[in-house]
């Protein structure tokens, strides 16, 4: 009962066409069973959203049957993706019962069409539907102004964790523990922070690093955070044919094996650079935000397939 | 200063500016009795600064010397690799073009001189004649790294097509280098280059379809295959000379084999792993031992096969692989019998698909050294020929745990008191600074 009720709920956050709602922060891939049980609701609505789209067919208000064609949708649109999310579905298919072999013919049909949203919602995590891999996250640079001028010597001296060697560099190295992180403080009161995994931990940090500032006595302020860089990397899991690869994206990708053992594929849309070793691991750079880089890799993806050599 | 004029006589001599120039003259007579120089001597210019070359007319009169000596080591350059006249004249007028760029005008000679063989390697790039960058390297005695960023560099600011080479090409050049003629060498050691050339292609061909290649430096790679080749064109003779002897015996420049000489025996060892892995499949040796010293006499039968070879290797690991997997499925323990039983239908439908679920209580045998740290069920194990890279990890790579925060958090002022010193270790601090600049 509370499950068709939740379930009316976020259909009629639909009608009133806040998407916002659907996809609100991380979706926790590896998270526990009730969240991937939202996410499968959530998959079956963006292809509701599409139903909507096209005729204005009101079929999905609350009704015995259809509440349980839509979990049974739920479920054969999970089989018929990659399994890389939706590892614990076993579990709740054993608990749905036999209803869903006598829709699973029809709707089976429906399910087949690639998920292309019709909404603008982009979703915070990708739904891995050709991949199954997730490029991880491995370093945030990102900006910030104190707007105060500062004595490094001073800082240097009061803090314990800071270095400067004003021969050797113009500004105070300072690195905290938690979150794992390096700043560069400039006499300007201009700040770099590197090292986090994600944007947040890198915000913590920045702001972390400016209250040390401010209890060593400057008026620092916390202006214009910004996200400069994002690394990302991942492993597709077979070898892959460098010389191949350059041949037919030659426009792109620049391979010199004297100078460095793997490809440097410079994507136009989105403007990553990706780095392509032979063992089949990818390491993108130079977003600023990070669906470019899951994106990129969702480009890259059928290319090096391509190139899988067995 | 004259006081008295001498055509008149009068004293009454004044000082007056005539055109800027200094004079005396008489107001009786009107003569001139002296004037100044118009010029001086540089004795008097005291103020004076020499004009520099390049703010001179001397630019557009004279090219500039270290271009002229610039044009002439290009020009050595390519008659060295004996670039046909066309060539030439392309990289002497990039070099020029490249020369005066800002970003280059104002470098240092070395730099120039790498400038140049950047314009060298640029045009036979071009030109699909296969140079490889170390040679240019050994040429001007820079190291790959340097030309590199210059050769970045250079593409990047004057717009140039970069187009790669692949290792084939360089092939037949690099044979031809290695002087095993018949009047050049004894008997034993001489070797027809073209012989030579289709022998080390095939092994080359071969390594390529290992994963050798890619991704490598290809100029260790070729020695080695031109060495191995060499040794199995006469095994009985050759086998007891080693690498080093061989490039004596070859004339092969020391500089351009010296510096890579630890690359090249990694690649022979490397070369000779997968020869012994064919060399099993070959069934009038009815899975006898092959070993990597005793590989090179059945070189020969291996080239010639060798497509049939590696089909039947790879056949031969994937049914291994599925033996080994249902042994494993009937010695596991029961409580994670049911989840095996369902990777074991996947894994024998799809071998190719990576397996999560499956439960590993054996490891599959690895194929190559035991020291290597991968996880049990590492998608390599499924591959008979990988890159070196993948089966061997270095370092276990550490993933720390990810911190789920907003970023809005509280800070706490404990946290942030922990980075900053207290008033006495500042005080120790500054005690112990001036000490030790003290003793220094």
């Amino acid at each position: 009962m509370d499950e068709e009720a939740s379930l009316e709920n976020y259909f009629d956050q639909s009608i009133a066409g806040s998407s916002d709602y659907i996809f609100e922060g991380d979706l926790g891939l590896q998270g526990p069973a009730p969240q991937l049980q939202d996410s499968s609701f959530l998959s079956s609505l963006t292809s509701q959203e599409k139903d909507l789209t096209e005729d204005l067919d009101l079929s999905f208000l609350p009704d015995e049957l259809g509440t349980q064609d839509e979990l049974s949708q739920a479920k054969n649109l999970s089989r018929n993706e990659d399994s890389g999310i939706y590892t614990d579905c076993p579990l709740r298919e054993s608990t749905e019962g036999d209803t869903d072999t006598s829709n699973s013919a029809q709707n089976a049909s429906q399910f087949n069409l690639p998920m292309t949203p019709m909404t603008p919602m982009t979703p915070m995590t990708p739904v891995a539907e050709s991949s199954g891999i997730i490029p991880q996250l491995q370093n945030i640079v990102s900006t910030v102004n104190l707007a105060c001028p500062l004595n490094l010597k001073s800082i240097a001296l009061q803090a314990r964790n800071a270095e400067y060697n004003p021969k050797r560099f113009a500004a105070v190295i300072m690195r905290i523990r938690e979150p794992r992180t390096t700043a560069l403080i400039f006499s300007s009161g201009k700040m770099v922070c590197t090292g986090a995994k994600s944007e947040e931990q890198s915000r913590l940090a920045a702001r972390k690093y400016a209250r040390v500032v401010q209890k060593l006595g400057f008026p620092a302020k916390f202006l214009d955070f910004k996200i400069q860089n994002m690394v990302g990397s991942c492993d597709v899991c077979f070898p892959i044919r460098l010389e191949g690869l350059v041949l037919t994206h030659q426009q792109f990708s620049s391979y010199e094996p004297e100078l460095f053992p793997g490809l440097i594929y410079r994507m136009v849309k989105p403007r990553i650079v990706l780095l392509i070793f032979v063992s089949g691991k990818v390491v993108l750079t130079g977003a600023k935000e990070r669906s470019e880089i899951y994106e990129a890799f969702e480009n890259i993806y059928p290319i090096l397939k391509g190139f899988r050599k067995q | 200063m004259p006081s008295s004029c001498p055509e008149c006589g009068s004293s009454n001599v004044v000082e007056d500016d005539l055109y800027s120039q200094r004079q005396w003259v008489c107001v009786d007579c009107g003569s001139v009795v002296s004037e100044g120089h118009l010029t001086t001597t540089v004795s008097d210019e005291t103020q004076g600064r020499a004009v520099p070359y390049h703010a001179s007319t001397e630019v557009l009169k004279k090219p500039c010397r270290n271009l002229i000596a610039g044009f002439s080591r290009v020009r050595a350059l390519c008659r060295i690799l004996r670039l046909s006249s066309d060539m030439e004249s392309a990289v002497v007028s990039l070099f020029e073009r490249a020369y005066n760029h800002p970003n280059f005008i104002f470098v240092t000679l070395t730099k120039k001189e790498i400038l140049g063989g950047c314009c060298v390697l640029s045009v036979c790039r071009q030109c699909n004649w296969p140079v490889a960058m170390g040679t240019i390297g050994y040429l001007l005695g820079v190291d790959n790294a340097t030309l590199g960023t210059v050769y970045r560099e250079f593409t990047k600011v004057l717009n140039i097509e970069i187009s790669t080479i692949g290792i084939m090409d360089m092939l037949e050049s690099f044979c031809y280098d290695f002087k095993l003629g018949p009047q050049q060498v004894e008997e034993v050691f001489a070797e027809p280059a073209q012989r030579l050339v289709d022998r080390t292609s095939a092994l080359i061909e071969l390594a390529a379809d290992a994963w050798i290649v890619t991704g490598r430096q290809p100029l260790p790679l070729l020695f080695a295959a031109v060495y191995l080749a060499w040794q199995s064109l006469n095994p009985t003779v050759r086998m007891k000379y080693t690498f080093v002897k061989f490039c004596k015996i070859g004339q092969a420049p020391k500089q351009s084999w010296h510096r890579s000489r630890d690359s090249v025996v990694k690649r022979l060892k490397e070369l000779r792993d997968v020869l012994c892995k064919l060399g099993r499949e070959l069934p009038w040796l009815r899975g006898g031992a092959v070993e990597p010293n005793t590989v090179v006499p059945l070189v020969d039968d291996i080239l010639k096969n060798r497509r049939a070879l590696l089909m039947r290797a790879v056949r031969n690991h994937e049914q291994q692989l599925q033996n080994e997997s249902q042994t494993a499925q009937t010695t596991e323990c029961d409580d994670e019998l049911s989840d095996s039983n369902r990777s074991d239908s996947h894994s024998s439908k799809t071998p190719e698909l990576m397996d999560p679920d499956q439960a590993g209580c054996e490891n599959p045998p690895d194929k190559e050294a035991t020291d290597c740290q991968l996880p049990p069920n590492h998608w390599s194990k499924r591959h008979l020929f990988l890159p070196p890279c993948v089966k061997s990890r270095k370092r276990r790579r550490v993933d720390a745990p990810q911190l789920e925060v907003t970023g809005d958090e509280e800070i706490s002022d404990g946290e942030i008191e922990s980075y900053i010193r207290s008033q006495d270790e500042i005080e120790t601090y500054l005690k112990v600074r001036k000490e030790l600049k003290n003793k220094a």
